[in-house]
């Protein structure tokens, strides 16, 4: 980690690329550096947000009941980004200028090696066992292998126990369970933000649970040693902010490797979350998707399973899936390792209604199974080709004088563009989207992640080159005209202060 | 045995009621059966599975069986009394709760069955560990108190299904391992569809499927199911793949629609008996209400046969509902009926829709049988057949896999709904319960091979159906219990109620323990929420051999319960005897004295 960091932070702030500012237009002449750290308004900003997602709409349906109203605008929000993609997805032979996707957390770079894999006549096995009522917790079979799989990856210093799993249908579902199990409704849970946003609609959709932001500055201050750093300090603040307003805290959620920023908590770092967790008695949800996507090999993740004493084992979960590191998310895989049995049970009588395919239960267990294929041509490949696809768009953005932060773990590169926003604005952040759209490429804008600084995208890179290569070409041709646009542009946007949410993910 | 039926020395089940510490042992002391209301009787034990929690109180009674039986009869008896008040205090606590869940704020402890039956029985330093168990795992301050009723069902009942796992019953390895004629899944075709998956044409991956699925359900799913309801339900216009909705089951569909169309603390009328799986559903997560419609079980009136829903019935509840404040969104209907296996003639359809309308009511119906009417005499009609609705944008129709192939496991059900906003408020859900789409490129395969399901798979899995409910009818007719003859669905539904000494729904537990004794499991009415005690739902669709041993421990149950109650007749007799010979000797007064 340390000398991609310093790779990075090269340029200081937000690790800008070499090429700088030369040739673009810049607003007030501000450097790059001024233009990262900028506020985007004058008052000082809370710290901290009290998420309500139930605030945000009034609209209503005749059939349905007022949560139902809700519920469905979760659904509709999300239309606008990804159901126009998908309505005009790019294909090389059939529509060329259909949209390409930077914008969903995906990799796309190993189909090949998965699908054949997932031909191989080991995976076609059906037993009547199969196809009958099953165990809700997760097919004994492969909570065994899951087991074994976590605790090698995870580098566990004790073998890690079956009966600590619980298989379900992916993470989206798994954070909608613990939220339901672990907090009643209008109580929340801590989330350093920017954080991957459809978190929100997964413990809220059930659970009716509250995320309260905790704010991370792109300015490096104090004794913090890069941008968007998360501090106690911070955890503290919010909390307290949080208890300010009579909302009750039940938990900290941590995603390691992280989503959007790229990244992996150190060992200090996490130690430290997890003793502040402790000291508020509050759960920590950590979301380790990511943990083997850290395709940067002087990067070193630890996952929480690998600390010799965990400060609260009773009230530390970790939530692994398929679907990133084994680029599936259509399977629908995903899993909760917890050694609080209280809740293990509690989120396994939830999973009647989160539960996984027999069939595709018995495929998870053979893949993970074979470790000879994981180990020596699955992962080199994958991180093989996850740094080649960065570098390409590291290069790009570099040449586009874009700061951006990468760490070398996860598909994407969190890019401010604040540059090119005529006005410091979420309004204006949304146009450049709508821009990016417009132009057939599908990126995640910083609002979607509760970011509190105008003007940041996510832009994922885990894609099959000649893709890339177009959805650059033309995020370079929004930007290039944007930069003249921006330099005349009216000085007020009328826009809906609500966009579009990204498309859930897990 | 009536003396220790009597167990005095027992505390109301209030002492533990909104305590959140585990009480001592004379406290956590289950309710005496005479002390048990009707109030509780009603309610108790409405979930199938909670049933299966005695099981586990099994193991207790057969760990003690080599001492002298008289009084391990009396021990065992007095055990079986405890723990049925127990598991009927464990139900109405659990009820109650779900259904006030949303009202919030109502704390609540359950005692765990498992250790108690062994303060009971065991006592001592045993009792004392496992009471600290118990603790540990009900006081979690970990857990929300959501999270606490959530985690006291699975206690209460998926353990012990998991017990009923571990020792199966098996032609081969096991055949004293428990016979399952409880749970409603169609084990008579598992080698034509087990065969039919393993075809080369299922075995397909490509980048798509490991995608991020489209929530609704992929498209080229959605398309079939959109076709094959349009052929098996006979529908006059092309179903449109936009109004449906494909899950993980219909259980999820079920809970997502519950969301949507209700707010917490709102209600659904529902025939009753119904599926305990409505419940879960309902409750677990959207808190939502079921009201039942009781059906008689016998004819009378303007019924025509026994457990008629009539509109009557259903207006009486409505407005008894309205009375008490309530607020009713919907009317939820399984047709087939689950477990009459009733199939509603489309003129009834038609009035309880109309109903519906009247009232402004959303109705759900449960179709997830209705490849499985196996009477040829049996015109099924789906909603989806009529040619106009009363009310199309309030009715909503699901339907799996699960029952009419027998792939539960599949984990697939469908929604579909003229309603688009219904359709959209559900695909939000979509993630949450989302399915494999390597299982859905599987089904849209399974459900596009006409030439199969027509010529092979329909045919064969009716005609085992049928001859299957054959053979356990005519047993049945030869043991001369009653029974509803219906053609359609996994299951009859039968009348035990004359093995019942008085016939009360503890009688029904106590009947439905014995079967367990003998390693049977069947589904007692209660957790149907069947108001007349004796009513059972035995599971037909399994292969021969499994049945026919499980009809001879039937046979032998019911036996014994006669034997049994010829017995008890005769204690009592005897006891009454000693008593009247007692009270004469008393009438004498001095006569030992005389003696001395």
């Amino acid at each position: 980690m340390s000398t991609l960091c310093q790779k990075e932070t090269r340029t200081p702030a937000t690790c800008l690329g070499s090429g700088s500012a030369q040739g673009l237009h810049t607003s007030n002449g501000d450097d790059v550096e001024r233009e990262c750290s900028r506020k985007p308004d004058q008052k000082p900003l809370k710290r901290y947000r009290v998420g309500d997602p139930t605030a945000m709409f009034s609209p209503n349906s005749p059939h349905l009941s007022s949560r139902g109203s809700i519920i469905k605008w979760f659904w509709d929000s999300a239309e606008e980004g990804y159901r126009t993609y998908h309505m005009d997805e790019y294909d090389e032979d059939k529509n060329p200028n259909g949209i390409i996707n930077l914008g969903t957390s995906e990799n796309k770079l190993c189909f090949d090696l998965l699908t054949r894999r997932l031909s191989q006549s080991d995976m076609l096995r059906v037993e009547p066992s199969l196809l009958q009522y099953p165990d809700w917790r997760g097919r004994p079979f492969l909570r065994e292998e899951v087991a074994r799989f976590l605790s090698f990856y995870c580098k566990s210093p004790a073998p890690l126990k079956p009966e600590n799993v619980v298989v379900l249908n992916g993470c989206a579902s798994l954070f909608s369970a613990l939220a339901t199990v672990l907090c009643e409704a209008g109580e929340a849970f801590l989330i350093p933000a920017p954080y991957y946003g459809s978190i929100t609609q997964h413990v809220c959709l059930y659970g009716g649970v509250r995320l309260v932001c905790v704010y991370l500055d792109s300015e490096v201050t104090g004794l913090e040693t890069r941008p968007f750093q998360l501090t106690v300090e911070k955890l503290e603040m919010a909390l307290q902010g949080a208890n300010s307003e009579g909302v009750k805290v039940k938990g900290l959620i941590l995603i390691n490797p992280h989503n959007p920023l790229g990244d992996v908590y150190s060992l200090g770092e996490l130690q430290e979350y997890l003793d502040f967790a402790k000291r508020h008695e509050l759960h920590v949800i950590v979301d380790e998707i990511y943990l083997l996507s850290v395709f940067e090999k002087s990067v070193e993740f630890h996952s929480v399973l690998s600390l010799e004493r965990l400060p609260d084992s009773q009230r530390t979960h970790v939530m692994w899936a398929a679907s990133k590191d084994f680029g599936m998310s259509g399977i629908r895989f995903g899993t909760l390792y917890t050694e609080n049995r209280d809740v293990a049970t509690a989120v396994a009588s939830l999973c009647r209604y989160h539960s996984l395919s027999g069939l595709v239960q018995y495929q998870m267990a053979q893949l993970f199974r074979d470790r000879d294929w994981i180990n020596q041509v699955y992962l080199p490949e994958n991180h093989a080709r996850l740094k080649a696809a960065h570098t390409y768009v590291s290069e790009e953005l570099r040449a586009l004088g874009i700061p951006f932060l990468s760490r070398g773990a996860g598909f994407f590169i969190w890019a401010n563009l604040g540059k090119y926003l005529p006005e410091a604005t979420f309004e204006q952040e949304m146009l450049l989207w709508r821009r990016f759209l417009d132009n057939k490429v599908l990126l995640s804008f910083g609002k979607a992640f509760e970011c509190k600084e105008p003007g940041w995208f996510r832009l994922v890179f885990s894609d099959r080159m000649h893709r890339l290569r177009l959805g650059m070409q033309r995020v370079r041709q929004v930007l290039e005209g944007e930069s003249q646009v921006a330099a005349d542009a009216p000085s007020c946007q009328t826009q809906e202060p609500r966009g579009p949410r990204s498309h859930c993910e897990d | 045995m009536s003396g220790n039926r009597a167990r005095g020395t027992t505390q109301p089940a209030e002492a533990n009621r909104n305590t959140r510490r585990m009480s001592n042992p004379s406290d956590i002391s289950p309710t005496p059966c005479g002390q048990t209301g009707d109030q509780t009787l009603r309610n108790h034990s409405i979930y199938t599975q909670l049933m299966e929690t005695v099981l586990s109180f099994m193991k207790l009674m057969t760990g003690d069986q080599q001492q002298d039986p008289a009084l391990e009869e009396q021990k065992h008896s007095q055990a079986i009394r405890e723990q049925e008040a127990l598991l009927g205090h464990l139900m109405i606590q659990t009820v109650k709760h779900l259904q006030s869940g949303a009202t919030g704020g109502h704390k609540f402890q359950l005692p765990c069955p498992s250790m108690h039956s062994r303060d009971n029985v065991r006592g001592g330093q045993q009792a004392q560990s496992s009471r600290k168990t118990c603790r540990d795992t009900f006081i979690s301050s970990d857990l929300s108190s959501r999270g606490l009723d959530i985690s006291s069902l699975y206690h209460s009942s998926f353990q012990d299904y998991n017990t009923y796992q571990g020792n199966k019953y098996d032609k081969k390895n096991n055949t004293l391992g428990f016979i399952n004629l409880g749970t409603s899944e169609n084990k008579l075709c598992i080698d034509l569809l087990t065969e039919r998956l393993r075809r080369s044409d299922m075995n397909y991956v490509d980048d798509n499927l490991l995608q991020y699925p489209d929530w609704r359900g992929q498209p080229f799913l959605r398309k079939e199911v959109a076709q094959f309801l349009t052929t098996y339900c006979k529908a006059p216009a092309h179903l449109d793949p936009e109004n449906v909705v494909v899950l993980n089951g219909c259980s999820s569909v079920l809970s997502s629609l519950a969301m949507v169309l209700c707010d917490p603390g709102e209600a659904f009328l529902v025939p009753t008996p119904f599926s305990s799986g409505f419940i879960f559903s309902a409750c677990l997560y959207a808190k939502v209400e079921l009201l039942p419609v009781h059906l008689d079980s016998w004819v009378a009136g303007a019924n025509t046969s026994p457990f008629q829903l009539s509109v009557g019935k259903l207006e009486q509840v409505l407005f008894e509902a309205k009375m008490e404040g309530k607020k009713v969104r919907g009317l939820l209907l399984t047709n087939p009926q689950n477990p009459l296996g009733d199939v509603y003639s489309r003129d009834s359809l038609m009035d309880y829709l109309e109903f519906a309308k009247r009232y402004h009511l959303h109705v759900i119906i449960d179709e997830i049988y209705m490849l499985s009417v196996f009477d040829e005499a049996i015109t099924f009609h789906s909603v989806l057949s009529i040619e106009s609705l009363p009310d199309p944008s309030k009715t909503h129709v699901i339907w799996g896999t699960s029952k009419d192939f027998g792939i539960s496991g599949l984990c697939f059900g469908a929604l579909y709904t003229f309603n688009k906003a219904v359709a959209s408020a559900v695909s939000s859900f979509g993630s949450l319960h989302s399915i494999s789409s390597i299982a859905q490129y599987k089904l849209r395969q399974l459900l596009q091979d006409r030439e199969w399901l027509d010529s092979t798979y329909l045919p064969i899995n009716h005609f085992r159906l049928r001859t299957a409910h054959k053979y356990i009818t005519n047993e049945l007719k030869a043991l001369n219990v009653p029974f509803l003859n219906r053609g359609s669905g996994l299951f009859v539904w039968i009348n035990l109620r004359k093995y019942l000494h008085p016939r009360t729904f503890e009688e029904e537990l106590l009947l439905h323990r014995h079967f367990l004794d003998k390693k049977l499991i069947l589904s007692p009415g209660k957790s149907f929420m069947c108001k007349d005690p004796g009513w059972f739902r035995l599971v037909f669709a399994d292969n021969h051999l499994l049945l026919r041993s499980a009809m001879h421990r039937f046979h032998q149950v019911l036996l014994e319960q006669e034997r049994n109650w010829t017995r008890r007749q005769l204690e009592d007799a005897i006891e009454e005897d000693l008593l009247t010979s007692n009270t004469a000797a008393a009438t004498r007064p001095h006569s030992s004295n005389l003696k001395g």
